[in-house]
């Protein structure tokens, strides 16, 4: 017996010595064949125990488990020990140039500045509950004008540089007055209401607008955002509180708002609104020196508004006794230079690329 | 309109300028520029001549010794003869620049010392008159400087006055706003002439024969005047609101109307003939040369002022040059007229003409000041230019102007504002603007407005007093009451939403360009297109709309390249314009949202890591593909072929809707358009129609469940004649029922192919919905797919 118990200790030796110095995955695979496999050395010693009295057997084959175990034990280390190393000898290896820029398949695409800005400010007023609608570029007199309380002949016609139409380009037909390209947003005022039938209405239009006129501070089309809000009991107190509302979430939560008197065709009273100035705060300093974006005055004028005018109303057969509203709009480049910083408004026409990259 | 302070002072006490522009703008008076005269004369002072003795020698010069007020005279050379010992003249004093840029120094003239230089109008940039020294009045004091002494110190403001308030285009107007904003009184200037002579009536009749275009007509004269130039302080008045000094009558018209507000015209009436002014529309053909020396045709509704013989003035737009005062004129005729405001405004645009007169007749002249303006130019007539005021006016339709009044219910400032208005604060603004309470009971008031202000008519516009003299400021903010449910997005804007992305994650940029554009753009784009053009277009640039905006993407493609961007993707979400399909006349024109895109250069950035392949179609096509996926259109692409004008026949494509509704069309750019644009071969444009997509679309996805059963995998590689097209033989794959979905993946060309023929790699994934399909199954299912193919398109399989 003793003879056997040795055979398996120095069998367990003999594993160790050279499971330690096994070099890779397929020698440990050898050596469990060697050691453990069917024919291997175990399974020799094990053979060796038929010639022992039974009453020793049980002695040598607990030895015979312990050992098997020590030697799965031993390969199972050695393999876990040689992986790790080949993991380590993996992860140190050169890295590779992350420095190198990154695959593009296609360039990066991207909207418009003005897009970007009018999606903002529509997006205020459709959190407000306002629906989004819209109108013809190419209009009558009758809504661009005459509807909106601007008759023939009348000075505020010269407010707004009119594009008119070639009617005899306009196809068959008999004329209903003047062909224009819209001076402005608000003759969707008047297709809104129209085409709602009756108040309540709260809608918000924006669109492309034309005017005549050509250098840095015009364009000959524009894009401007017109809203109306027609119901009983709307008061210019709501106009206020509507347009604070929109002013803190367009240009953020300290944005102050003031109202003066002034002059739209189509509201009565009527109002330009100034908000305080993005750049210096309201304060007309900026780092110290005069503020150039307000010009000193902490404000910028950036709406019309007013309460509808009763003719508005009567015009598209709503009641003046008894519904009341307000309109307001603005100009969406406008916008859009004080948010970016733009100082020239015909870059928004000219599409370079090296512009409108940037945004 | 340019308000000096100075002039205004006159008729109302006046705050510091910074404020009083602050409540001019509160009060819808906006000041939009404040300039501040008599800058640039530091250094010069009123100087008296103690004497004056020839230049020892020089003939010309003058050595004078001048006291500037310190008691101490002073030497100094002149080269002017118009004074006298004793005058006030301006010495510019050792140091100064004046306004020319000339810099006085201490000089020696012709041996003489001088110490200074005493100054002429025009040195002092004052006038134009370099005649003689400026002799200064005579009440000046040595040593005041020049621009107090000459009250040049004026602060001017450009106030921006709103077509409805015609009422303050003027001082007085002005005047009257400050006071009712200031609570002090306004002080008027006199008006009333001395007369004499025999009566006006008796040296001139007025006959009005178009009454619905002249509601008045009233006339004074003043004969013996001495025509010349206006005195300084007038022609300084003038000057500073922007009107040229001419001479004194005709100045004192326009002083008054700047005063008052009111046009007035003056004619020599010697020069009128028969001594008659009649007002009526012109003849048909009739001719006026104009006082801007322009010979006009009139047309038959024009008004005009003539006399018995011929024409003499577009009534409140221009004088004619036949009866301009002159430097002869003695006898002088004032007109002062209310005119119809439509009337002046279209004669004034069918002339191209834009007068102060016509500035305030078409907005709506005060008829109450018809008289009072005729009596204050026909006092200062005779005041500056001599003469006698004849007695009497001559007033054809001699009436009270109008009065309009207009009802206030003392609620309804509260129902409009949100702001209760107390009834005594109601009575207290409209009192201060001159609006006068005619009766009251417990539910309103009615007013009665005052002549001047034209705008005012119905009780709205009493509540815009109230506001604008309350400020904006004291309403409150509230939120209205949400009477509506919260309305959904609409389609169309969710597709246009969804379009963008689509685009933009295929690198497209979207770009914003004008709607009209030159007709070239079009007719080579289209040939034969015909457009809605402009009446009015800046220019030949501009000057029709578009019927499609691939042409603006092409030009913006084309200026880009000049910038040295030969890889651009754009995009433009807009209208395309056309004629009225049909008698529909509202709205006047076809408008058709599409959504364009262009493609030029490379597929990929400039990199290390992507090839420098140049777009081809199927870039294009991919790009479209992923519009109509997010927009869950089932849609169909054929060869366009010539059907669209503007693509390369041989790489062009029609978008079809599974219904077979047009969508629109893709490819290269015809060659044609590439030249006319300046663009390479092989720019790639698409247009689609907004509304056929959106009519095609599926915005809310259906659910199919995903498929619990395996699915078997096979290739297949078919060899087609060149001509037989992909989705021909897609199509014919999945005739097979078991085909749940089959992939090109592979188009090879070439050895050991025949030429004109190409192979194409089918992945094909069978699928049963209600069993595991075995592989004989497939098999079978694979095999009649072959066979099908052979028979339909003469396909051979690909060994």
């Amino acid at each position: 017996m003793a003879d056997l118990l040795g055979q398996l200790e120095s069998l367990a030796m003999g594993a160790r010595e050279a499971s330690a110095s096994a070099a890779d995955e397929r020698a440990l695979e050898e050596l469990r064949v060697r050691f453990l496999g069917k024919k291997g050395e175990l399974s020799a010693v094990l053979r060796g125990m038929g010639a022992l009295p039974a009453g020793e057997r049980p002695r040598v084959g607990e030895v015979a488990n312990r050992v098997r175990d020590q030697v799965e034990a031993l390969l199972a280390a050695r393999k876990a020990s040689l992986a790790g190393a080949a993991l380590e000898a993996e992860l140190s290896g050169p890295a590779l140039d992350v420095t190198l820029p990154g695959r593009h398949l296609a360039p990066r695409g991207g909207r418009h500045p003005v897009t970007q800005v009018r999606e903002a400010i529509v997006g205020v007023f459709q959190r407000l509950g306002y629906e989004v609608t819209d109108g013809p570029e190419i209009e009558l007199d009758w809504y661009n004008f005459e509807a909106l309380n601007i008759p023939a002949d009348h000075p505020a016609r010269d407010m707004q540089d009119t594009f008119y139409v070639d009617e005899a380009t306009l196809g068959p037909g008999e004329q209903k007055g003047d062909v224009v390209l819209r001076t402005h947003t608000s003759p969707v005022q008047i297709r809104a209401m129209l085409r709602a039938g009756k108040p309540p209405i709260r809608v918000i239009c924006p669109g492309r607008v034309y005017r005549s006129d050509y250098d840095m501070t015009h364009s000959p089309m524009f894009h401007q955002v017109e809203g109306l809000c027609v119901d009983e009991g709307i008061t210019f107190a709501d106009l206020k509180g509507t347009l604070a509302a929109f002013a803190r979430a367009f240009f953020g939560p300290g944005t102050r708002t003031r109202f003066r008197p002034s002059y739209f065709p189509f509201v009565e009273p009527g109002a330009e609104v100034d908000v305080s100035c993005t750049i210096c705060g309201g304060t007309g300093k900026k780092d110290g020196k005069r503020c150039g974006t307000c010009k000193e005055t902490g404000w910028l004028e950036v709406l019309g508004a007013g309460m509808v005018h009763p003719r508005l109303l009567a015009n598209v057969g709503y009641d003046p006794a008894r519904h009341t509203g307000f309109a307001f709009g603005m100009g969406v480049e406008r916008m859009a230079m004080l948010r970016f910083g733009i100082d020239d408004l015909r870059l928004f026409f000219e599409n370079d690329l090296r512009f409108l990259e940037q945004f | 309109m340019r308000i000096s302070l100075q002039w205004l002072s006159e008729y109302v006490d006046l705050p510091a300028p910074e404020e009083l522009a602050r409540r001019l703008t509160a009060v819808g008076l906006e000041v939009e520029a404040v300039e501040r005269t008599g800058q640039g004369l530091d250094g010069v002072v009123a100087a008296r001549i103690l004497s004056s003795v020839k230049h020892p020698d020089a003939e010309k010069l003058s050595v004078t010794s001048v006291d500037r007020g310190d008691g101490r005279p002073l030497q100094v050379v002149c080269g002017a003869r118009n004074y006298q010992v004793g005058d006030l003249v301006p010495l510019a004093t050792v140091g100064t620049t004046l306004p020319g840029g000339t810099r006085i120094s201490k000089a020696k003239l012709r041996g003489v010392e001088s110490f200074g230089m005493l100054c002429s109008a025009r040195e002092l940039g004052l006038s134009e008159d370099a005649s003689g020294l400026l002799i200064l009045p005579p009440d000046a004091v040595p040593g005041t400087p020049i621009a107090t002494a000459l009250k040049l110190d004026d602060v001017l403001f450009e106030v921006n006055v709103t077509p409805n308030r015609p009422d303050a285009l003027s001082h007085l107007g002005i005047a009257r706003e400050v006071a009712a904003a200031t609570g002090t009184p306004l002080k008027r200037p006199a008006a009333a002439p001395r007369e004499g002579g025999p009566p006006a009536a008796e040296a001139v009749k007025v006959r009005i024969e178009a009454p619905e275009k002249c509601a008045r007509y009233a006339a004074r004269v003043v004969e013996g005047v001495t025509i010349g130039p206006s005195p300084l302080w007038l022609q300084r008045r003038l000057e500073r609101c922007g009107i040229r000094a001419i001479s004194n009558v005709v100045d004192v018209t326009n002083l008054v109307l700047l005063e008052l507000g009111h046009p007035l015209h003056a004619f020599d009436l010697d020069k009128v003939a028969g001594a008659e002014i009649v007002v009526r529309a012109a003849r048909p053909g009739e001719r006026m040369t104009t006082l801007d020396g322009k010979e006009r045709v009139l047309d038959p509704d024009d008004l005009v002022i003539a006399d018995r013989d011929r024409s003499s003035a577009l009534a409140g737009v221009m004088g004619g040059g036949d009866s301009e005062i002159s430097a002869g004129t003695r006898r002088v005729l004032v007109e002062s007229a209310w005119f119809q405001p439509a009337t002046v405004r279209r004669t004034a645009k069918r002339h191209g003409l834009h007068t102060e007169a016509s500035h305030r007749f078409e907005r709506g002249a005060d008829p109450g000041m018809v008289t009072a303006a005729l009596d204050r130019c026909a006092a200062l007539i005779a005041e500056l230019a001599g003469g006698t005021v004849r007695p009497g006016v001559v007033d054809a339709q001699a009436r009270p102007a109008p009065r309009t009044t207009v009802r206030l219910r003392w609620k309804r400032p509260g129902q409009l504002l949100g702001l209760e208005v107390a009834a005594g604060d109601i009575r207290r603004i409209l009192g201060g603007l001159g609006f006068t309470e005619r009766d009251s009971d417990g539910e309103g008031a009615t007013w009665e407005v005052p002549s001047w202000r034209v705008d005012v008519t119905i009780e709205e516009d009493l509540v815009e007093e109230l506001t604008r003299t309350l400020g904006y400021q004291v309403i409150p903010e509230t939120l209205p009451r949400l009477a509506l449910d919260t309305p959904a997005i609409a389609p169309r804007l969710e597709a246009q939403a969804r379009t963008r992305v689509a685009l933009e994650g295929h690198g497209f940029r979207e770009v914003v360009s004008y709607a009209f554009v030159p007709p070239q753009d079009l007719e080579a784009f289209e040939p034969g297109v015909k457009p809605v053009a402009l009446k009015n277009p800046i220019s030949a640039e501009l000057a029709v709309m578009r019927t499609s905006v691939v042409p603006s993407l092409l030009r913006t493609a084309a200026f880009n390249r000049r910038q040295g961007r030969d890889t651009s993707r754009l995009y433009e979400l807009a209208s395309a314009f056309w004629p009225r399909a049909g008698a529909d006349r509202d709205p006047p024109a076809v408008e058709r949202p599409v959504v364009a895109a262009v493609l030029t250069g490379r597929r990929s950035p400039l990199s290390w890591a992507t090839t420098g392949e140049p777009s081809d179609f199927h870039d294009l096509k991919g790009a479209v593909e992923s519009v109509l996926a997010a927009l869950g259109v089932e849609a169909v692409f054929e060869q366009a072929g010539r059907a669209v004008a503007w693509l390369h026949p041989r790489a062009a494509a029609l978008v079809r809707s599974s219904d077979g509704a047009r969508l629109g069309a893709l490819g290269e750019i015809h060659p044609r358009v590439a030249l006319a644009f300046d663009l390479p071969r092989g720019v790639l444009a698409c247009e689609l129609d907004a509304a056929a997509l959106l009519a095609a679309s599926r915005l809310v996805p259906g659910y199919r469940p995903i498929p619990r059963l395996p699915a078997v995998l096979r290739d297949l590689a078919v060899v087609v004649d060149e001509p037989v097209a992909a989705a021909a033989v897609t199509a014919l794959v999945r005739e097979e029922p078991l085909v749940e979905e089959v992939t090109l993946f592979d188009v090879y060309r070439g050895a050991p192919l025949a030429g004109g023929r190409k192979s194409l790699a089918l992945a094909i994934r069978y699928r049963a919905s209600d069993r595991t399909l075995t592989d004989a199954e497939a098999d079978a299912a694979h095999a009649r797919i072959v066979e099908r193919l052979t028979r339909a398109v003469g396909a051979q399989l690909r060994a």
